[in-house]
């Protein structure tokens, strides 16, 4: 092989050298691309998540209501002084026997 | 030979099928591109459209109806969503539903309900789309029903509504109908503002049913508000159960009572009898629905005695020093006669209030106008709406006519007559205890003193409310309103009831007062309607519930008592720190 020969890889960098800002900007829609793509899944990762967090709070709502419930019917007054009266036979102090107790 | 002649022969083009190659090659890209291009730029919403059948969906986020509270926020009112079972029961038919016959069963037997029943209303009209199975079961049901897979019964979210506090407060709460509308008391007067609507939206789903995308807003839901009541939950507990043993003691039709804050104006209780439980919808009975402490107005009796009184002052007719002569304990006014109970002699405007002289008090309205005192009452509120806007709120009423007998005159100023609500003579006894200043009634939590109006001066209010303190001390007609550390301003009334063509045989029987006098904080109206029992004076009936609520009440609001022996006793941090 003689040198006169061509040299094809070289001529394949030179001519790459020659275009390297339309190359560059190549480069740059292919990474851009990709970020797209990368980023709609991202989102749709975050929206499904986002999703599953309000379904929990749903549901953590219903079982806030239902505790409610609970804690009401079981701290009701008529409930809580008939045990206090009954089981602790403990009574409302009369007026008079209140000690008032002012803080300074 | 064979093999010579393959060797002689050199590939040769044949140009036609070169070309033939060629043109299939260039139509099937073409074709292919102008495919491309066709679905790309000029059709392409009818894909767009198929996509969006297969992955767009509307969701909706249900919301729960506002919670009612007390003042402390203690709940009054919640709503727990539930589920509605229903059928179509034309999918039943089409899909053979009725083959696996375990799980009807199954189904009647979660749901409580004989089986031929539900298949009767299944099967009654194979072409109906639509009916209900049972509504309001729990989330738990609701997961049991959804694993029987019975084809055409599906579940629809709805609510349930609770109220914790049951009969206590039911009428003043009111309830909710199976479709979440109020229909009574609190809730139906607030309905709006409690009601929130769902909310919509365009979502985009994926294949395993996450939602990836969120679009538009189909409607944009409106978030429902909170009620927070005036209502001291503890105070309205204690009334309740103080009228509930009342109305048994004494076999009355009905009771009601009022606790109002002197201060604001607000309803710290609220309470009647007969009630009934707002978490069983089955036999709800209208009359015991009724707000009676609003709705039903009744004639005041004597307890209206001390208002005519401070009109009489404020007129000037009499002075807070005059004596009255009362003997000989009847009087006739206009061919009628008016009697007292007997002959107290000479009395002062506090004796008069304190036995509730009916010669003293004839006395005195007849001293003055009836427009005026008519307008006095009408100043304190009889006759009008108090402001709380409840529905079904009744005026009570006044007269406004011309013309007035002289024994008319005198009827009026022991509160025959004219009607009121059980509030509206809280509301009046309020007004002493505020230094005459009546205020709009509120049964919503205040953040700040309501504007009132000044219906008498300060000096009658407070000299009118010293006079009534007699009345539940030794010699009054209230002994039994006494409360030992707090001193009282209260007046009993007993009523005939008035039936057609004059007055009849029941009785309604009322204390209403304030307390303490030394620094006012409640006023209590105690109504009891047609007691049975032997005893029907308001001093032995309401006098009673008066006491135990107020004095209670007041405790519980750390209301300072007055104690004979010593005003207070301190108790020294430093020597129970030792």
């Amino acid at each position: 092989m003689s040198k006169s020969q061509l040299n094809l890889p070289r001529i394949v960098l030179l001519d790459l050298w020659h275009h390297k800002w339309v190359m560059i900007v190549a480069l740059l829609v292919m990474l851009n691309a990709v970020a797209v793509v990368y980023t709609s899944y991202e989102g749709r990762k975050y929206t499904s998540q986002w999703e599953l967090l309000l379904q929990e709070r749903d549901r953590l709502d219903i079982e806030w209501r239902n505790l409610l419930l609970e804690e009401q019917s079981r701290s009701e007054h008529s409930r809580v002084t008939r045990m206090a009266t009954k089981e602790l036979n403990m009574r409302r102090p009369l007026p008079r026997e209140e000690v008032v107790v002012r803080v300074p | 030979m064979n093999k010579q002649a393959k060797r002689k022969q050199k590939p040769q083009l044949i140009q036609w099928r070169l070309y033939v190659v060629v043109a299939f090659v260039c139509l099937l890209f073409t074709s292919l591109i102008g495919r491309a291009a066709f679905i790309q730029i000029i059709e392409p919403e009818k894909l767009r459209r198929e996509s969006d059948m297969r992955s767009l969906r509307t969701t909706s986020r249900e919301v729960q109806r506002g919670l009612i509270t007390d003042r402390n926020g203690e709940m009054l009112a919640v709503s727990v969503p539930v589920k509605a079972v229903y059928a179509d029961p034309k999918v039943v038919h089409d899909e053979n539903g009725f083959e696996d016959m375990r799980r009807w069963q199954a189904l009647a037997d979660v749901l409580h309900e004989p089986k031929d029943k539900i298949l009767k209303r299944v099967q009654a009209n194979p072409r109906k789309r639509f009916t209900y199975l049972k509504r309001q079961v729990s989330p738990a049901v609701a997961d049991y029903i959804k694993k029987l897979k019975l084809p055409g019964v599906y579940l629809k979210p709805e609510s349930r509504r609770y109220y914790p506090t049951s009969e206590i407060s039911a009428q003043l709460v009111g309830i909710t109908n199976i479709d979440d509308l109020g229909i009574e008391g609190i809730e139906n007067a607030y309905d709006d503002w409690l009601t929130g609507t769902p909310s919509k939206q365009k979502v985009r789903k994926s294949r395993d049913g996450h939602v990836v995308e969120r679009l538009d807003m189909v409607q944009e839901g409106e978030s429902p508000n909170d009620l927070v009541l005036s209502i001291d939950q503890r105070i309205q507990q204690l009334a309740y159960r103080e009228i509930k043993k009342a109305t048994e003691a004494n076999q009355a039709t009905s009771a009601s009572i009022v606790v109002l804050d002197v201060n604001t104006g607000e309803v710290l209780a609220m309470a009647n009898t007969p009630s009934y439980n707002p978490n069983s919808r089955e036999n709800l009975q209208s009359y015991r629905m009724r707000n009676r402490a609003l709705t039903d107005a009744y004639e005041p009796g004597s307890t209206i005695k001390p208002f005519v009184v401070a009109a009489a002052l404020e007129a000037g007719t009499i002075k807070i020093d005059d004596i009255i002569k009362t003997s000989p304990g009847r009087m006739r006014i206009g061919g009628k006669i008016v009697r007292d109970t007997r002959n107290y002699g000479d009395l002062s405007l506090s004796g008069i209030l304190v036995h509730s002289s009916n010669v003293g008090m004839s006395k005195i309205a007849l001293s003055m106008p009836v427009q005026e005192l008519l307008g006095s009452y009408q100043a304190m509120g009889l006759g009008n709406y108090s402001g709380i806007n409840l529905g079904g709120e009744s005026s009570g009423l006044i007269h406004d006519r011309r013309r007035w007998s002289e024994f008319e005159r005198a009827t009026l100023s022991f509160g025959y007559g004219l009607m009121a609500t059980p509030l509206q003579i809280a509301r009046m006894y309020a007004t002493l205890g505020s230094k005459g200043v009546l205020y709009p009634v509120s049964i919503l939590k205040l953040k700040q003193k309501p504007e009132g109006t000044q219906v008498i001066s300060a000096e009658v209010a407070q000299s009118v409310m010293e006079m009534l303190v007699g009345v539940t001390e030794k010699g009054g007609t209230a002994r039994k309103a006494h409360i030992e550390g707090y001193p009282v301003a209260g007046k009993t009334g007993t009523a005939r009831k008035a039936v057609a063509g004059g007055y009849g045989e029941d009785y309604v029987a009322i204390f209403a007062g304030v307390a303490p006098v030394h620094n006012p904080r409640l006023a209590i109206a105690v109504v009891v309607n047609e007691p049975k029992g032997d005893r029907y004076y308001g001093g032995d009936i309401a006098a009673p519930v008066f006491a135990s609520v107020m004095s209670a009440a007041l405790q519980m609001l750390n209301v300072e008592p007055i104690s004979r022996r010593e005003k207070v006793r301190l108790a020294t941090l430093s020597r129970s720190a030792e």
